[in-house]
């Protein structure tokens, strides 16, 4: 069973809004696959290492350097948002 | 077979098309103006395509006939970013998105002659079994208008079946290229894990997304893959693998774990029939075990959930996505809720939530690390299953394409189509669909599965079974 409570702190978490009426259908689907993978308990696991990932994929790193975008990509990018001479214009975050 | 279909067809394999036009049966130009007239025909029956490229095609008069892909026409899925057009992954939140560069796949089929000629229709950011979950629509089936195609590269499959192109890519997670390809009666193709770069491609759950094709023939899903895999840098899971020769004799294995209740009759008939009529052509068909496939969904759910809940974390108004009563927002956290409340879709709220939930303190463990560990004997089940056979045959789907708004207010139900499918992404393996039979007028997918990295030992098998399906 999941409270209403613990909903509205996962939505709260999740950062996004739900009405009356979307937390209770969200609390009922969740509750129904919640049921549907509890038996996940019934395998043992004992000794069994978690697969995050495959083993032969390395992760590749590079060198953190600033670089420069080219005027068209740049441009392109402004066309998404309210620019201020070369800047995007957001909500302040801090 | 819907009246619609493979009528006004211009070509309906990449293989046909590249003859046609060295023959000069047909030129450059009346092949994409061909496809242009089909979709302006078809697309507002289906909603396959989002948008279409129509200047851009016009622009291409011809394409070197030496180079792979000449004569290939692609649909795009709407979460592959292809420079300067817009890229919806089929949510609200990217609706004025415009893509700034080129995904490494799409300056793929690029540099390799294949050209693009409109963006498909999906279920939001890739969550979905049925194309429902669209912002900008629901998808239909060509077989049936009142059919879902499958989902979420529902608009792929659709496209390629009813002939607006002869070649798509999409993207697959838990499914999402071959339930389609399976309920669309086409190939569609699911390499490797870290065959194909997902550069400039929209995350859904990244231990999981790889992109591969749609076609209509197992060779063009095989030409269209080595055109675009191999090692890329700014996809740091990829790598290269070498050439595997065939096997002189084929060994199938079936694993019966997949013939369980909840299958339709139908389906599981029309599998057993495409299994038969491959006795009898010297391919060697024995059991195999796959004592853990139960547990595959379960663990599927909670490892997506929780990957998407991360991914799905940039799209909060500022970084991307819209902005909602903005100036109604007091602070940045109401931003945020309004921002993602309005702009996310139903699926998509409902699972970043349980993936809210199973990364929480509390329950990581239990939930997160337990389907983990699930994982890892899912993916020893198919390591053993694989010194005994060169490849596994299953179901694609447990159903035929079903009605549309049938599952939509049930999601389990609906998750349920990926039963068969999800096993692949949690092993990382290469899987096919392959069109195997029709029963109540409506198509039958075989999964083909391979092991990791054995991408042409799989190809060489599914050409036999292609031509013993199709006879």
């Amino acid at each position: 069973m999941i409270e209403k409570r613990e909903i509205e702190k996962l939505a709260f978490l999740s950062r996004i809004r739900l009405d009356n009426k979307d937390a209770k259908e969200i609390r009922e689907d969740l509750e129904s696959i919640l049921g549907y993978v509890q038996k996940l308990k019934n395998v043992n696991t004992e000794d069994v290492e978690p697969l995050f990932h495959f083993p032969e994929l390395k992760n590749v790193v590079r060198e953190d350097k600033p670089c420069t975008v080219n005027r068209e990509t740049q441009k392109e990018m402004m066309r998404m948002g309210k620019d201020k001479d070369d800047y995007l214009k957001v909500e302040s975050i801090l | 077979m819907n009246q619609y279909c493979n009528k006004n067809m211009v070509a309906t394999t990449i293989k046909e098309t590249q003859e046609k036009l060295r023959k000069g049966e047909i030129s450059y130009k009346e092949l994409l103006s061909g496809f242009l007239s089909r979709i302006k025909e078809r697309n507002e029956e289906t909603n396959a395509l989002l948008s279409v490229m129509e200047k851009q095609s016009e622009k291409i008069k011809n394409v070197s006939s030496e180079l792979p892909l000449y004569g290939a026409v692609f649909a795009i899925k709407d979460n592959i970013l292809i420079k300067g057009e817009s890229c919806t992954a089929g949510s609200k939140l990217l609706e004025h998105y415009r893509a700034p560069f080129d995904a490494t796949v799409i300056e793929k089929i690029r540099r390799n002659g294949g050209v693009f000629i409109g963006k498909a229709n999906m279920d939001e950011f890739a969550m979905g079994s049925s194309s429902e979950n669209s912002a900008f629509g629901e998808i239909r089936n060509p077989y049936d208008l009142e059919k879902v195609p499958g989902g979420s590269s529902g608009g792929c499959a659709v496209a390629v079946k009813d002939g607006m192109c002869n070649a798509a890519l999409g993207s697959d997670t838990g499914g999402s290229i071959r339930q389609p390809a399976a309920f669309c009666g086409v190939v569609g193709f699911k390499p490797t894990y870290g065959t194909v770069s997902r550069y400039g491609v929209i995350s859904m759950a990244s231990s999981f997304d790889q992109v591969g094709p749609f076609a209509n023939s197992v060779e063009d899903a095989q030409l269209i893959f080595e055109t675009i895999r191999g090692k890329d840098e700014k996809d740091s899971v990829t790598s290269n693998f070498e050439k595997k020769e065939a096997p002189k004799s084929i060994k199938v294995g079936i694993p019966e774990e997949y013939f369980v209740e909840g299958m339709e009759k139908e389906v599981e008939d029309a599998i057993k029939e495409a299994i038969s009529k491959i006795e009898k052509n010297d391919i060697e068909v024995v059991n195999v075990n796959l004592p853990h496939t139960e547990y595959a969904l379960p663990a599927y759910e909670i490892i997506m959930a929780s990957e998407v809940s991360a991914n799905m974390a940039r799209y909060d108004g500022i970084r991307y996505g819209l902005e909602f009563d903005r100036p109604a927002a007091k602070s940045i956290e109401e931003a945020y809720l309004k921002n993602r409340g309005g702009g996310f879709g139903k699926e998509a709220r409902r699972r970043i939530i349980l993936g809210t939930y199973t990364l929480s303190a509390g329950y990581y463990d239990a939930y997160y690390i337990k389907a983990q560990k699930v994982r890892n004997l899912i993916a020893s089940d198919f390591s053993d299953a694989f010194k005994k056979v060169d490849v596994i045959l299953a179901p694609a789907t447990p159903t035929l394409p079903f009605n549309i708004g049938e599952k939509v207010e049930d999601p389990l139900s609906m998750h349920l189509s990926d039963i068969f499918t999800v096993t692949s992404n949690l092993a990382g393996l290469p899987a096919l669909s392959i069109p195997c039979g029709e029963r109540k007028g409506l198509p039958v997918g075989m999964q083909v599965i391979g092991d990791r990295f054995n991408e042409d030992i799989l190809f060489h098998v599914s050409k036999k079974l292609e031509k013993i399906w199709k006879k």
